[in-house]
């Protein structure tokens, strides 16, 4: 009776020997794997240094790389150490809130887009104003969250401003409009 | 002729008692009087032939008075009648003065001649000040105004007290209370914030995006942040958020104060009322369309403190001006200054020397403007700053009774005091400590506790020694509440919330016992009050209270000592500010605001540095104990640049008042010329020599007009320069009734229209129609003129006995010569200050031996001060 009791009381450790170290091979498997987001708030190429800087504040992600063309930015995080309890689909939104909160909302995170890069349009919109970082924020506000916007750039000192749109929902009229509500000058006028 | 005569005699006899009819009166009245002033005549109203000598009434009184003043002063008879005999005039004069004083003196035997009064706004907040050692704790704007008697509000005919008055005594107490007391266990944390002046929801980013101001690092344009030029920024927010405004930037501001921008350091709101560390760093340049250069010369900022109200965007206006501060050209200047901050109160700014521009609405905004600009590197506040905790506030009421953790499980039968949220508006980005939990002052032994901290702060409440049945009956108080199951601290608060309302604070008083007595002379503690109010509009301090208790206080030279002790603390400037504000009414300096067209250079710098100066010269004539001649006539004024150049001295550099000698033609430098007095007598579009001959008259000659008659219009000056003030006086001057009265207050009137409405020396009335084009002269370039000039300036006249001048140099030469005059004014303006009673004609010998004592030593206002104090007058109620 002890000795049957003894093997199952080693076959428990065994078991669960074997349970933790391949929760933790998972997890160091998942780890290091990088995660790949698209950023929005990546306006312009002087925006990688502040991307990287905010990101120095944030010791528990790890920007791995910045895709500026794409807007996107691959990171090494432990979705289950720094979201704790959330859900796999809650963690682009997690993330998102972190990035925003630490960027004074200047930055922030979105799902990697589902269109590929051929059914998308870019439409360039030639603007006037000063070469200003707050200045294309300000223009870069006006039109990334338009639904059918994938991705946008703006830059006064080039004279433009770029978005890389689905032309199934969106239009050149209704960015210019939305830049101009904004008080970008467009350089037509 | 003789028949008149005759009836006016028999009149005269029959309305005379067998005494009076004795009396020298009677010959020299109908020699010299009745002519114009009996029944048939009544020249300016006055039958002297019916007058009885019914002195117990105050009407017949005071027209005997005036009676005996007229003679006395050779105003009657006229110049153009034949004289009396001076020993004639001696005698009658004689007579009636000695029937006046006795007169006087029958009806107010037994009458207290200083009535019992309240503390005025001023004394009760600065009473508190100094009893908590609170000194900035805001209270008179919540208090009921005070009224006014006798030209001051330190008088007992204008101190009424209602249930509107009690009920703000009520609320102040709990607002003193709640500052007062400790109810943490340590200091609230010390926090330094470094600010700038493009900081968020302050205004000012909002101005620099559109080209009012320019973000500015290393002393050249910020190459992050271009000026607005065709175009402007765009979307404050995206600004905000990416940190423009918070890379370091120096802000270069261009634009003035005004209706739409109120610029705010918004980023610290106090939420601990207290001293604070302030320090800003500020200097200034010339703008170039994009270049920065060095500036005109030093300009001037103005920091201020702000109370926010409502949802925290109110405010506007300043709260009271912290200072001007100098911005060097191209030179940062750091300038440090602790204050006292209430709850909700943030520190202001305005570019005070600058002209009002605005870039935002022109064409090139920034990158087409030329002009000046003050820059603002930073500012630094530091605080709450305590050197002891509990505070010296708490320390008064509680003494070094321990302050404990109020856990109500221990103290089930024992209400928790209650504590007040503090709420702070705004976009304040200091935060308060966390909570530490409810901590409230504790003791072992309540009643004994109690009576022990009453019998300390009630005496210097009350400023006076105080009875034990007094004491004991707040202690019934204390103990009332404990029984019904209030904490100790709470408890407390009901016995000091009482005592700050009750009579004995609120109220000067003096000891019943001692009136009557050694010739009504007030008690020792009351006198020790009666100097205070006096030097420091506040309640004695330890070693007036000291001495008072002594029975040295009224030794002449321990009196001396301590006059000059009072004169010599910085609590004095309250005297300063309070005398000033009511004998020159400089509280009404900002009751006119300037026609904007007439005079676009003024501006709220101009109307602080008016101030600034008659203060400063008031305290110097004190320091310096220079005669009374310097009220009207001196060889030096006080200045800072911005009155430098108003009244066209050159060489003065910067927004510091100081000493200034003056060119020897230079009519500045006396009240009588000093831009604050010129600016209060006149209505801020255009001057009359009536309002300020009468300024002239009661304020600095000590002889107010009579009012002028009902139903008669005031004369309405024309701004469109057609017609002088003085063409208009003229016509109104024809009419006899009018001459006798405007003969004496036009001239010194007609002497100041030398000066125009803000103070400007002028040879010449501005026109908003007729005129020559006006020359810019010592205007601001970027402040634009559309006046004219209009007729000549004519300031000559011929005073009253006969002497003429023809400008205003002149006529300060005449007057100044009169020094006697203006230092028997001065005292008794100072007796009236100080004593808060009118002068009666019986103080009359009294004050003219206080006036021929300084004379004998000097003829010094200090002087004057010190023979006031000494005086019997000073000290008897």
């Amino acid at each position: 009776m002890k000795n049957r009791n003894r093997n199952n009381l080693s076959r428990v450790v065994r078991w669960l020997v074997v349970l933790i170290l391949s929760l933790a091979a998972w997890r160091t498997a998942n780890a290091a794997e990088p995660i790949k987001h698209q950023i929005t708030g990546l306006f312009s190429t002087d925006r990688e240094a502040d991307l990287r800087a905010t990101f120095k504040e944030l010791p528990e992600f790890k920007l791995v790389s910045i895709d500026f063309k794409n807007a996107e930015a691959s990171f090494e995080y432990d979705p289950a150490k720094v979201f704790p309890n959330a859900k796999p689909e809650q963690i682009v939104e997690r993330f998102e809130n972190v990035l925003r909160q630490a960027s004074r909302h200047t930055f922030g995170i979105k799902p990697l887009r589902s269109l590929p890069k051929d059914k998308l349009t870019l439409i360039e919109i030639p603007v006037v104003g000063l070469d200003c970082k707050g200045c294309c924020l300000g223009a870069y506000d006006a039109i990334y969250k338009l639904p059918g916007v994938e991705m946008a750039t703006a830059s006064f000192k080039e004279g433009r401003v770029t978005a890389l749109v689905n032309p199934e929902k969106i239009d050149r009229v209704e960015l210019e409009t939305a830049l101009k509500q904004r008080g970008v000058q467009l350089k037509t006028e | 002729m003789i028949v008149r005569v005759l009836i006016a005699v028999f009149v005269l006899l029959v309305g005379l008692s067998k005494s009076e009819a004795d009396e020298p009166r009677q010959a020299f009245f109908q020699a010299h009087c009745f002519e114009c002033h009996d029944a048939n005549a009544k020249q300016g109203g006055l039958d002297l032939s019916a007058l009885k000598l019914e002195l117990a009434n105050d009407d017949n009184f005071a027209r005997w008075v005036k009676v005996h003043d007229r003679i006395k002063s050779g105003e009657m008879p006229p110049k153009k009648q034949p004289r009396p005999p001076a020993t004639e005039t001696a005698a009658v004069t004689k007579w009636l003065k000695e029937s006046l004083i006795k007169a006087e003196q029958t009806q107010m035997a037994d009458e207290v001649r200083t009535g019992v009064r309240r503390l005025t706004r001023a004394e009760y907040e600065n009473t508190i000040r100094d009893l908590f050692d609170m000194p900035g704790i805001a209270l008179q704007g919540n208090l009921p105004g005070d009224g006014s008697a006798h030209g001051f509000d330190k008088n007992s005919d204008a101190l009424d007290i209602s249930h509107v008055n009690m009920a703000k005594y009520v609320e102040a107490a709990d607002h003193v209370l709640d500052l007062a007391i400790a109810t943490q266990p340590k200091a609230p944390t010390v926090q330094t914030r470094r600010i700038s002046l493009a900081n968020s929801g302050g205004f000012v980013a909002h101005v620099i995006l559109n080209g009012d101001g320019v973000l500015l690092k290393n002393k050249q344009p910020d190459p992050e942040f271009p000026p607005a030029g065709d175009q402007h920024h765009i979307d404050e927010g995206a600004h905000e958020r990416i940190g423009s405004f918070r890379n370091g930037a120096t802000v270069g501001l261009f634009r003035h104060e005004d209706e739409s921008l109120s610029p705010y350091f918004i980023e610290h709101v106090t939420i601990y009322p207290g001293r604070y560390r302030v320090r800003t760093s500020l200097w200034s340049f010339q703008w170039d369309k994009g270049k920065v250069l060095p500036s005109r010369g030093t300009e001037a900022a103005r920091l201020s403190v702000v109370q926010l109200t409502g949802d925290g965007r109110g405010g506007q206006h300043p709260s009271y001006v912290l200072g001007y501060f100098d911005a060097p050209s191209m030179d940062s200047r750091e300038h440090e200054l602790v204050t006292w901050l209430n709850h909700n109160e943030l520190i202001g700014f305005n570019t005070a020397s600058l002209a009002p521009v605005a870039n935002y609405n022109r064409k090139g905004r920034a990158m087409a403007f030329t002009g000046p600009g003050i820059a603002v590197d930073w500012l630094d506040i530091e605080g709450p700053l305590h050197d002891v905790w509990p505070p010296r506030s708490h320390r008064v009421l509680f003494g070094d009774l321990p302050l404990d953790e109020f856990k109500p499980a221990e103290k089930s039968s024992v209400r928790a005091p209650q504590r007040k949220q503090v709420r702070q508006l705004g976009a304040g980005r200091n935060r308060p400590d966390p909570s530490q939990g409810l901590w409230t002052v504790s003791s072992e032994q309540p009643l004994v506790d109690a009576d022990r901290l009453l019998a300390s702060f009630l005496p210097k409440a009350f400023r006076r020694p105080v009875n034990d049945d007094v004491r004991r009956a707040y202690v019934a108080k204390v103990d009332e509440r404990l029984k019904v199951g209030d904490s100790f601290e709470t408890a407390m608060r009901w016995a000091y919330r009482a005592a700050l309302c009750s009579p004995d604070f609120l109220y000067l008083v003096a000891d019943a016992a001692s009136i009557g007595t050694d010739v009504g002379r007030v008690d020792d503690h009351a006198f020790a009050c009666r100097l205070s109010y006096l030097f420091w509009n506040s309640k004695p301090d330890d070693r007036l209270t000291e001495l008072a208790a002594s029975g040295k206080l009224r030794t002449p030279g321990v009196l001396r000592s301590e006059t000059e002790r009072l004169l010599k603390d910085s609590k004095s400037q309250r005297f300063i500010e309070d005398f000033l504000g009511q004998w020159l009414k400089l509280r009404q300096i900002a009751s006119t605001d300037p026609d904007r067209k007439l005079y676009p250079e003024f501006n709220p710098y101009l109307q602080d540095s008016m101030v600034a100066e008659t203060r400063a010269y008031f305290r110097e004539l004190i320091d310096k104990d220079f005669d009374a001649s310097h009220l009207v006539r001196s060889k030096f004024a006080m200045l800072n640049e911005k009155l430098a150049v108003h009244y066209g001295i050159p060489g003065v550099v910067g927004s510091q008042i100081r000493r200034v000698d003056l060119p020897a033609d230079c009519p500045r430098g006396g009240f009588l010329t000093q831009a604050s007095i010129l600016k209060i007598t006149a209505n801020g579009t255009t001057t009359s020599p009536v309002p300020r001959g009468a300024f002239v008259m009661d304020r600095l000659l000590g002889q107010p007009p009579e009012p002028p008659p009902p139903n008669i219009p005031a004369i309405e000056p024309d701004v469109r320069g057609a017609k002088t003030i003085r063409e208009q006086l003229d016509k109104h001057r024809t009419d006899a009734v009018c001459a006798s009265c405007h003969a004496k207050m036009d001239p010194p009137g007609f002497a100041l229209e030398a000066f125009d409405v803000i103070g400007g020396l002028r040879t010449r009335y501005r026109s908003i129609g007729d005129g020559d084009a006006a020359p810019r002269g010592s205007i601001d370039p970027f402040i634009g003129i559309s006046f004219k000039l209009g007729p000549p300036v004519d300031a000559s006249g011929v005073l009253l006995d006969e002497r003429s001048f023809k400008d205003v140099t002149e006529f300060q030469t005449l007057i100044a010569a009169d020094s006697g005059r203006l230092l028997k004014n001065l005292a008794q303006q100072f007796a009236i200050y100080a004593i808060g009673r009118d002068i009666s004609f019986s103080d009359r010998d009294p004050i003219a031996a206080i006036v021929a004592n300084t004379q004998k030593n000097g003829g010094g206002i200090r002087t004057l001060i010190h023979e006031l104090t000494q005086s019997q007058l000073f000290q008897t109620r």
